[in-house]
């Protein structure tokens, strides 16, 4: 157990005051829950199926591996979170809980929410949610993100994950329809998470982290949300082109597809003043609701089997 | 350079609303165990299905 006082290298005294929703902050619960509804779309897809309570547990323990990783990423990260707007007042920064805590947390999360899976699942999927555990708070948080400008394209893996390990829950092994889905995912990362870093520029300037804008510029970084949406768009029709996803999918994905492009050009064209902050926040919040609005159809269809299949044309 | 460590300040005492939080802390803490038995005990019966009630007696 952590002790309940920590000394600071600068003399300060940290004393232990958190509560249940400082610690339940450290596991990043917005995230959790795409996690939650991506690896639900990978069970709900993948051919087979397995017990309900199973299923539960199984999305709980991914839910909780996700949340620890989350709060890996916050204990490394405390020192710059605190120079950042966005980030300062989390639980560390704050000073709500001390550094050692969250490790504590962190560790024992990381560790149950594995060995659960292990037991009620299969040994595939925990290796699986192990290792994103491993890529997200030592690959991603301790050694991309301050180290290159590519550091939430090759982490954005790390998100892409949970419907492959939904996947591979349901039948101990690795098909291509998750694969799709980490594909969805993962080009997503970029647009989603470089239309923040263009406003947040300063922010992370400040913190010395290499994001794209600080790092290539804000037009190259607009150039480049522009061609990762082109390249993510159609990837999104695919379930429906191979089978796994009906008419309401391919609908709702070519549709929210076409916004995001749009969304896309617009920050691209607009580079100046208020508008072009606006641009960004609506490419952020629209991404949002696009990633969570296609695995919400995908979990509809095939959780509910309320598909209207249409004939399969790759694959 | 790593700065030198200064000589650790003992904390001042807990106050009356740090306590609490600390208390209602311990309570979460508590639900959250007495949640894990109740998880373990249904996933168990799941996994292990009729068979749990076939042992010798």
């Amino acid at each position: 157990m952590s002790a309940a006082f920590e000394t600071r290298t600068d003399g300060a005294t940290l004393t232990s005051i958190g509560e249940a929703r400082d610690f339940f902050a450290l596991l990043k619960p917005r995230v959790m829950s795409l996690v939650v509804i991506t690896a639900m779309a990978g069970m709900a897809t993948a051919p087979g199926a397995v017990h309900p309570v199973i299923a539960l547990a199984a999305l709980l323990a991914i839910a909780v591996g996700a949340g620890a990783s989350g709060c890996l990423n916050m204990w490394y990260d405390a020192d710059i979170d605190e120079l950042m707007s966005r980030t300062a007042k989390r639980p560390i920064p704050a000073g709500r809980v001390l550094p050692s805590e969250a490790l504590a947390f962190g560790l024992t999360l990381s560790i149950g929410s594995v060995v659960v899976l292990g037991l009620v699942a299969n040994l595939l999927s925990a290796a699986m949610l192990a290792f994103t555990i491993f890529f997200y708070a030592v690959v991603y948080s301790m050694w991309l993100k301050r180290w290159t400008p590519q550091n939430i394209v090759i982490g954005g893996a790390a998100g892409a994950f949970p419907p492959m390990i939904g996947e591979a829950v349901v039948t101990g092994d690795l098909g291509i329809h998750s694969i799709v889905l980490f594909a969805i995912i993962f080009l997503w990362t970029p647009p989603h998470f470089w239309a923040l870093a263009l406003v947040k520029a300063a922010d992370y300037g400040r913190a010395g982290i290499p994001m794209m804008p600080n790092a290539a510029g804000p037009a190259s970084t607009r150039r480049q949300i522009v061609a990762y949406s082109l390249a993510m768009a159609p990837v999104a029709v695919l379930p429906a082109l191979m089978g796994f996803a009906g008419l309401a999918y391919l609908v709702v994905s070519v549709a929210t597809g076409l916004v995001m492009v749009w969304l896309s050009i617009q920050v691209w064209r607009t580079t100046e003043g208020e508008a072009a902050t606006k641009a960004c926040y609506r490419l952020f919040g629209f991404s949002i609701l696009y990633l969570f609005g296609l695995f919400a159809v995908l979990l509809v269809e095939n959780g509910l089997g309320l598909m209207w299949a249409l004939p399969k044309v790759i694959g | 350079m790593t700065e030198p460590r200064k000589p650790p300040v003992a904390p001042a005492a807990f106050t009356g609303e740090d306590m609490a939080r600390r208390r209602r802390r311990s309570v979460a803490l508590a639900l959250v165990l007495a949640g894990l038995v109740v998880f373990f005990f249904v996933v168990t019966l799941v996994k292990t299905g009729p068979a749990i009630l076939n042992r010798p007696l």
